[in-house]
């Protein structure tokens, strides 16, 4: 019996609501106010690259699925899966799982719950994270106290397996990581792991260094920039990156953030990477809708963490019509 | 007790809403790297067999795919930026499948019949092909009929794959045809190995076996008891097929001879070898049952028909009187001759009608010019006169191979031998009086002499026969041909195994092979030398085998170890037939009985010589060629002076 059964058993009402924003992960930035330094020059200026081989590298990226499983009263209680893995690319130019993590767990508001549903919840299942609720709060907000509690054991997650990767990296080996290198200390110092940035809802310049940022040509990076505010958290690095022309299309199309560790090798050696990682624009990560940002090994490790989750969590074909009862015969 | 390892799965069953898992189909992926291919026999296990309740299915490979996430071919175009070369230096390659389709062969149990599950696929063990092929039911039984064909070949494993002699030579099915296309040493190859295996697994409670061969194309079935060149690869083949690496070793051939009587006519001349060759002739009794073979039909009116009747149940071989005063008895062609000489001239010098014993002059005239007609369009096959020599009726011994090569005989002649042969066998085999329990006719080029469409020949009509009735009597088709789509349809119909070497594209196209798959028309259209595809009425799916080289001497190679002898003169070919008969005999002697004497006589004594095969042959020579009778010398004549000479004017 699932602790879900068991909930409803004790008088949960039964739910199987998918959140819209449950399938994905987000890289949306905490809500403090960026700004940046430039440490390449005195303002933004762009840089040519051109495409270079890849150095050994291994990749990491992380995802996250929940749903609303029952309802106590109006308290919705969530189920979560996040994972993360790192694949490593090898001589073959396969990737192939280095290191992976998942974890399964609940989320509810316990202590608003019935004693019952409460303690038949803890009873069945082990790995339960508790939202606090005020009085008065609405399922609606809820459901974001859930998301952001999903999130945070991703990037636990994606931390935690990052920094075991660290451990065993080769010499000349790098991370790559899907999203923010500055959220680990281990991470935002080592010499090489990178951060890409695929979602621009932080914007760090102003005026004529924002219209250089965002309009950077293909092929051609932007000066190095140390970031400030909530990005911080660790200091970073960064610089942006165009993949594809984003004429015809829009700001964003074919921009990455990079971050790297605050050090001067990563002044020095901004273009290099920018090289490798303009190499990386083949294969296409088709069909992703994302592909102009998108890595292809980052695709990899997300189609790869998708294949292996739960199939509980995607949103039933069926129709949602109210069910007809058994009627016994 | 010695572990075995646990086997490792190699694949998943996979199914989806519009590829799903039917009770004859299933599709399973495996890494890029992998031993499976087309015709690969796979195991499913849905995993529950501890249990007892677990279903095992056995599929082979029939289709092959493998493909990328690449979303649409422009997308690769647009990341190597149209660069094909740079396409290739992506510094990660794509995930990409190996996706494969299976015909089920077999599932445990049987029933109810369910799609296939969704389980792990393993390669098949040497048990696993016995089950899914039904071998076992044939294999380990208390009277095993199973006659090894080749070795199941692939993933590392070598298989053993056998046909049910029950459903291979009767009485449940028969009758064997191979297609492919010519010049790559498959068919005849195949055969070759499959008559040896044949012989050494025939069921003893079956009964002897024998083989009856038509060489019908150079020197190809000419050296069967010569061993050919094995590699050691073929005879450790040979070893886990348990069939004997070494020819056959007993084969008797018979050839005709050529138009002048006594060179034999066939490849099989090499000095060394000639010696095993009987010749092959036939007289008026051995032909007459078959004139319809070798008469134009529309000479065989019902008068025609009528009077060949009479001659042959009144006539031949008995004594009879021709109603003028004269007996006969008509045992060869020049008796016949002098029986119609004596009813033509007794009716002429009679002055009676034109109608003899109801029969008109004109109807007897033109059978007699058809019938003496043969021995001349046959010539070397049929004789006017003397013995015939003849396969030994009756006398078959189990497990030899009769081969009668008419490779270089004319079509007419090749007809009368096939009919003939046919029929003989038939006969005997009825009669159960033929020396052996079952014999296998090998014919090649059935394309030619049973074909889709054209005249209703008298050949077609035994090979139809066979097809349709020889599995009662033992009676065993063996047919090969470039074209299976235009062999007739009740011959390869009739076929209860049937195999096919490399295949020409084109025939592949035909309605005959819509049933294979794309993959396997590829597989059948590169198969290399030494594999065949079987299909087997206990095999449920075309199986690819591998079989080795034959044991025997190739007829390519057989014709540069012994080459043909030159053909030789009249009085030499004579001395080397008597010398085969006789070591002792002097040539000299021979030729000094044979000098001054016609052709026709010589080929008579020598016909009753190997009839006869006295212990004495010169002497029996000397007797069959008679008496010597000295030419009767014109007396000189006296010149008789004129009585009265008128003057000596000369004028």
């Amino acid at each position: 019996m699932t602790w879900w059964d068991a909930l409803v058993r004790a008088g949960a009402v039964p739910a199987a609501y998918v959140p819209p924003a449950s399938m994905g992960r987000t890289d949306a930035d905490d809500g403090a106010e960026p700004g940046a330094d430039v440490v390449e020059g005195a303002t933004v200026a762009v840089h040519p690259v051109t495409p270079a081989p890849s150095p050994p590298a291994c990749f990491l990226d992380g995802i996250e699925q929940w749903k609303v499983v029952s309802y106590d009263g109006v308290l919705p209680i969530v189920h979560a899966y996040v994972a993360a893995a790192v694949r490593r690319r090898g001589e073959d130019r396969r990737l192939r799982t280095a290191f992976e993590a998942a974890r399964d767990f609940a989320i509810a508001p316990l202590a608003g719950m019935a004693a019952e549903r409460r303690r038949a919840l803890t009873e069945h299942c082990p790995d339960v994270v508790e939202i606090s609720i005020e009085e008065g709060m609405q399922p609606g907000r809820l459901l974001e106290l859930a998301r952001r509690a999903v999130d945070s054991a991703r990037q636990a997650l994606e931390r935690e397996l990052a920094e075991r990767c660290l451990a065993g990296l080769g010499d000349a080996e790098w991370l790559v990581v899907d999203g923010l290198l500055s959220v680990s200390g281990k991470l935002s110092g080592h010499p090489r792991a990178l951060g890409v940035i695929k979602s621009h809802g932080a914007q760090f310049f102003t005026g004529v260094d924002l219209e250089r940022a965002l309009t950077v040509p293909a092929a051609h990076r932007t000066s190095v920039f140390r970031a400030r505010g909530g990005h911080a958290r660790n200091e970073v690095y960064s610089w942006y990156l165009r993949l594809w022309p984003w004429e015809g299309n829009d700001l964003l199309y074919g921009l990455l953030r990079i971050e790297a560790r605050a050090a001067a090798a990563t002044l020095a050696g901004a273009t290099l990477v920018s090289s490798w990682l303009l190499g990386e624009r083949a294969p296409i990560a088709t069909p992703d809708a994302r592909w102009d940002r998108l890595l292809y090994p980052i695709h990899d490790v997300e189609t790869y963490l998708k294949a292996r989750a739960p199939r509980d969590f995607l949103a039933s074909r069926a129709s949602r019509l109210p069910r007809l009862r058994r009627t016994g015969t | 007790m010695i572990a075995r390892p646990e086997p490792v799965a190699i694949g998943r069953v996979v199914a989806t809403e519009l590829k799903p898992s039917t009770p004859h189909q299933f599709h399973f992926w495996t890494a890029n790297e992998t031993t499976i291919g087309i015709g690969a026999i796979v195991r499913v296990d849905d995993g529950r067999g501890e249990k007892g309740e677990g279903r095992v299915v056995y599929g082979v490979v029939t289709d092959g795919f493998a493909y990328s996430d690449l979303a649409t071919p422009l997308h690769d175009v647009i990341g190597a930026e149209g660069d094909p070369a740079r396409a290739a230096e992506s510094p990660t390659v794509r995930q990409e499948i190996r996706y494969w389709t299976a015909a089920v062969l077999r599932q445990i149990p049987e029933e109810p019949l369910q799609p296939v599950p969704l389980g792990q696929v393993f390669v098949a063990s040497d048990t696993d092909v016995a089950q899914a092929l039904r071998m076992d039911a044939y294999l380990h039984s208390a009277t095993p009929t199973a006659i090894p064909i080749g070795l199941y070949t692939s993933g590392g494993l070598e298989s053993p794959v056998y046909l049910d002699a029950d459903f291979l030579l009767g009485p449940e099915a028969a009758h064997l045809n191979i297609s492919g296309v010519s010049g790559l040493a498959t068919k005849t190859s195949a055969v070759e190995f499959l008559m040896a295996a044949v012989f050494r697994h025939f069921p003893a409670h079956k009964g002897k076996v024998a083989a009856v061969c038509f060489n019908v194309k150079g020197p190809d079935l000419c050296f069967l008891d010569q061993p050919g060149e094995l590699s050691d690869e073929d005879r450790r083949r040979y070893e886990l097929l348990d069939v004997p690496a070494k020819p056959f070793e007993r084969v008797q051939y018979y050839a005709p001879f050529k138009a002048d009587g006594v060179n034999l006519n066939t490849l099989r001349t090499h000095a060394d070898l000639v010696d095993d060759v009987t010749p092959l002739t036939w007289g008026l009794q051995e032909v007459v049952d078959f004139a319809e073979v070798l008469l134009n039909r529309d000479d065989i009116d019902a008068k025609a028909d009528a009077f060949i009747d009479f001659l042959r149940d009144r006539v031949l071989g008995r004594s009879f009187e021709d109603g003028f005063g004269n007996a006969h008895k008509v045992e060869t062609f020049a008796d016949l001759e002098r029986l119609f000489r004596s009813i033509f001239d007794g009716l002429e010098l009679t002055g009676r009608s034109d109608t003899w014993r109801t029969h008109h002059i004109a109807t007897m005239r033109k059978i007699r010019n058809r019938l003496l007609n043969i021995s001349t369009r046959c010539k070397g096959l049929v004789t006017d006169d003397g013995p015939s020599s003849d396969l030994p009726w009756g006398a078959f011994e189990d497990r030899a191979v009769y081969v009668i090569d008419v490779a270089n005989v004319d079509p007419l002649g090749q007809d009368l031998v096939f009919a003939r042969s046919v029929s003989k066998l038939r006969e005997h085999l009825e009669r159960r009086d033929l020396g052996v329990d079952a014999v296998i006719v090998f014919v090649d080029e059935l394309n030619k002499y049973a074909p889709g469409d054209g005249p209703e020949t008298y050949v077609k009509k035994m090979l139809l026969d066979i097809s349709e009735r020889g599995r009662y009597l033992g009676l065993v088709l063996f047919g090969a041909e470039q074209f299976r789509s235009q062999v007739h349809r009740r011959v390869v119909g009739n076929a209860g195994t049937q195999v096919f070497g490399r295949m020409d594209m084109d025939e592949l196209t035909t309605p005959g092979y819509q049933v294979l798959s794309p993959a396997t028309k590829i597989k059948l259209a590169t198969m290399p030398v030494g594999e065949l595809m079987v299909r087997h009425p206990h095999f449920t799916q075309p199986i690819f085998v591998r079989f080795p080289k034959p044991p025997v001497l190739r007829g390519r190679d057989g014709m540069g170890r012994f080459p043909a002898a030159i053909d030789l003169p009249f009085e030499d070919a004579v001395v080397r037939q008597l010398l085969q008969l006789d070591r002792r005999i002097r040539p000299n002697q021979v030729k000094d009985l044979i000098a001054d004497r016609t052709e026709e006589d010589v080929r008579r004594a020598l016909a009753a010589v190997r009839q006869k095969r006295p212990d004495d042959v010169l002497a029996f020579f000397r007797k069959a060629l008679g008496g010597r009778v000295a030419p009767d010398v014109p007396r000189e004549r006296r010149a008789v002076p004129p009585l009265n000479p008128i003057s000596d004017e000369p004028y």
